[in-house]
C-alpha cells in the first residue's frame, strides 16, 4: 500500500467518528519502488491530500524529506513534486498494522493490501 | 468546419456513439454528427461512382498539398463486396487528382479511401452510397488484443471482456492525472485498461481471495505484465457499503467504473448476517484460544447477499458524495428484458445521465450506464427512488428489471439446463456419439457469445 493511499483512509468502525485520521502506523515494513512521475496527477492531489497528517505520518516511519508546510507555489515547483512523488507513489507499506487513535481498531496490511472489512459488531 | 466520416467496428453498436462522444470530450473536440449517415476527412459524397467523382471534382483546392507526397488509393466496402480484379479500374478513374508522389502500398504518407456502402440489410447486392476522403486515423483495435482476457496472466470467472473493459475505460473519460475507482474489483480487469489510459487507478473488494490471486497470477501480477505498476496505486479490502475512504469536499475520485457481480458464480456481497437477530453487536470470545474471534490472523466476518437494487442505489449514492464535479460514473446494469423500462435506473438531481447502451443477451441483458455528476453534493438530497415498491408484491407497482436479478438469472438457466438435456438426447438418438460432439461443438461457439 503506498503512503497516498493511507492519506485517503479513515476509521470506519461504526460510531467512530471522530479523532478517526489518520491511522497509526505500526511494525511496517517499507519498500521504495520506482514509478513513472506523473505532474498532471500530483496536482490533481494536491487540494486533496491531508498535508499535515501526512508529514507527521512520515515522520514516524522516519521520513523527513517533505516540507513542514506545502510550498504555495507547490503545483509548480518541481523539486517538491519530486519529493511528494518518492514519498507518496514510491513509498510502500509491505506490512504492518494501521490503528484508529480513536477506538484502537487494528487494520492489518499483509503483501501490501491492506484489510480493512470491519468485524461483525462494529457494521 | 471540416466533415469526416468513421467507420465504427460492427460489433456492440449499440456502445459506439457514447464512445465517440466521450472521445471527443477527453480531447475537448467540439463534435457534432448526422446519426442517420452515421476517420476521414471527407472530399465527396455520392449516389454513384459517377456522382461520386463529379463531387469530388467541385474542390480541387484540396488536391496540391498531396501533389508529391508517397500515397495510396484503396476501395473499401461495407455491407457488401467488390471483387479484388474490379478494384484497380475504380482506383483509376480518381487518377484526375494528378498526385505525383510515388505510389506507396505498405507505408504511404497518405491513404485514400474510397468506398461503397451497401447498407445494413444483409441481402443487398447495390451499393447505395459512395464517399471519397483522406484517411486520417485509424482505430486501436490493437488493444482488444493486448489486453485480451486468453492472454492475460491472471483472470476471475467474471472477468469483463476486453474491448468492453476498454470502452467502460473511454466513457469514464479516463486521461493523464485522473483518479478513477473500482469498488467492486474482483480480478482488476478495469485497473488496468483505465490506467492503460493515463489514470491512476485504486480498487476494493470485499473478497481479499480475488485480489490476493493464487501463487505468481493476481492483480500485481497483471500490472506486472502490462507494465502498469506505477498507475495501478493499490487494492484493498473492505465492503464498499462500509468505505473507509476519508469524506474530501468536493469529491476524492474522477471517475468510478464497476461492474457489480451478479452472475451464477458470484452474487453481490455486504457485511452483516442475513438474520439480523444473529447479528452480533459486542465482539465474540472465539471458540477455543481464548481470545476475541476477529482478532484472530484469518478472521473473516460474515456476509450477506446484496440484493441488486441495494446494489445499484447505493452505488449511485457513493457516487454523488466521492465523485468530483464532471466526474462520471460508468456501470453495468443487469437486467430481466421484459421486465426493463428506461425508469428502473435510480436517479439523483446531482447525476446527469450521459448514455445508456444495451448488450443483450436473450431474455436478459447488460446495460453500460454511464452518469456524469453535474452538481455539489449537499446531505439534504437524497436518491430519486426508482419506481415501484421493491419489498411487495411483484407485479403491482412495477419493479425494475435489475430486482432480484440473481435468483432470476438462475431461473433462466434451470430452463435452458432441461432443454439443453432434452436436445442432447435427441442428438443421441439422432447421430449417435457424433451427433452428440457436434452438438456440444454448436453449444460450446453458442455460449462465448452469451456468458456474462
Amino acid at each position: 500500500m503506498r503512503l497516498i493511499t493511507h492519506n485517503m483512509l479513515q476509521c470506519h468502525v461504526k460510531g467512530c467518528n471522530a479523532n478517526n485520521f489518520p491511522l497509526e502506523f505500526q511494525e511496517v515494513e517499507l519498500e521504495q519502488e520506482e514509478a513513472e512521475m506523473n505532474e498532471d496527477f500530483l496536482r490533481n492531489m494536491l487540494t486533496k491530500l491531508e498535508y499535515d497528517a501526512l508529514v507527521s505520518t512520515c515522520l514516524k516511519l522516519g521520513i523527513n524529506d517533505l516540507p513542514a508546510t506545502m510550498p504555495a507555489d507547490a503545483a509548480y515547483n518541481d523539486e517538491f513534486l519530486q519529493i511528494l512523488h518518492r514519498v507518496i507513489l514510491e513509498t510502500h507499506v509491505k506490512s504492518g498494522k494501521m490503528i484508529c487513535p480513536n477506538c484502537k481498531h487494528i487494520y492489518n496490511i499483509r503483501d501490501g493490501i491492506p484489510n480493512m472489512l470491519l468485524a461483525e459488531h462494529e457494521v | 468546419m471540416p466533415q469526416f466520416l468513421i467507420q465504427f467496428a460492427q460489433q456492440h453498436e449499440e456502445f459506439r456513439l457514447p464512445e465517440l462522444e466521450a472521445l471527443a470530450t477527453i480531447e475537448n473536440v467540439q463534435m457534432t454528427y448526422n446519426p442517420s449517415d452515421y476517420s476521414l476527412e471527407l472530399w465527396g459524397k455520392g449516389s454513384s461512382w459517377d456522382d461520386l467523382i463529379e463531387k469530388v471534382k467541385e474542390h480541387p483546392e484540396r488536391w496540391p498539398q498531396y501533389l508529391h507526397t508517397t500515397f495510396k488509393f484503396s476501395v473499401v466496402t461495407f455491407g457488401g463486396t467488390i471483387e479484388m480484379k474490379d478494384k484497380p479500374q475504380i482506383i483509376n478513374r480518381f487518377s484526375f487528382t494528378g498526385f505525383l508522389g510515388k505510389i506507396d502500398l505498405k507505408n504511404p504518407e497518405e491513404e485514400f479511401l474510397l468506398i461503397a456502402d451497401y447498407g445494413i440489410e444483409p441481402d443487398s447486392v447495390v451499393a447505395h452510397t459512395f464517399y471519397m476522403g483522406r484517411l486520417v486515423g485509424n482505430g486501436r483495435r490493437d488493444l482488444i488484443d493486448k489486453f485480451n482476457v486468453k492472454k492475460r496472466r491472471y483472470i476471475g470467472n467474471t472477468t469483463m471482456d476486453a474491448e468492453l473493459s476498454l470502452i467502460m475505460a473511454n466513457q469514464a473519460l479516463c486521461g493523464s492525472g485522473k483518479l478513477v475507482y473500482d469498488p467492486f474489483v474482483g480480478t482488476g480487469s478495469f485497473l488496468m485498461t483505465c490506467a492503460h489510459f493515463g489514470a491512476m487507478t485504486v480498487g476494493s473488494d470485499i473478497d481479499g481471495r480475488q485480489i490476493r490471486g493464487k501463487g505468481k497470477a493476481s492483480i500485481y501480477s497483471n500490472c506486472e505484465q502490462y507494465n502498469l505498476k506505477g498507475r495501478v496505486l493499490d487494492a484493498l479490502v473492505f465492503d464498499v457499503c462500509h468505505a473507509p475512504w476519508r469524506r474530501i469536499n468536493g469529491g476524492i475520485f474522477d471517475a468510478i467504473v464497476t461492474d457489480p457481480p451478479y452472475g451464477v458464480r458470484a452474487g453481490a456481497k455486504t457485511l452483516g448476517r442475513k438474520d439480523p437477530a444473529k447479528q452480533a453487536t459486542e465482539p465474540r470470545m472465539a471458540v477455543e484460544e481464548g481470545v476475541l474471534a476477529h482478532l484472530l490472523p484469518d478472521y473473516v466476518p460474515p456476509t450477506k447477499p446484496y440484493e441488486m437494487t441495494e446494489v445499484v442505489a447505493d452505488l449511485l449514492m457513493f457516487a454523488v458524495k466521492n465523485l468530483v464535479r464532471g466526474g462520471r460514473l460508468v456501470y453495468w446494469l443487469p437486467t430481466v428484458t421484459e421486465d426493463y423500462a428506461i425508469d428502473d435506473l435510480p436517479t439523483h438531481p446531482c447525476m446527469e445521465l450521459i448514455s445508456n447502451s444495451e448488450q443483450a443477451f436473450g431474455q436478459w441483458s447488460r446495460r453500460l450506464i454511464t452518469m456524469e455528476k453535474v452538481a455539489d453534493w449537499d446531505s439534504k438530497t437524497g436518491l430519486g427512488a426508482p419506481s415501484g415498491d421493491m419489498n411487495k408484491s411483484t407485479t403491482s407497482p412495477k419493479r425494475p428489471g435489475h430486482f432480484g436479478f440473481r435468483d432470476r438469472y438462475f431461473a433462466f438457466s434451470a430452463v435452458e439446463n432441461a432443454k439443453r438435456k432434452k436436445e442432447l438426447k435427441e442428438a443421441y438418438q439422432k447421430g449417435g456419439s457424433e451427433g452428440v460432439a457436434a452438438y456440444m461443438k454448436e453449444l460450446e461457439e453458442k455460449k462465448k457469445n452469451s456468458q456474462p
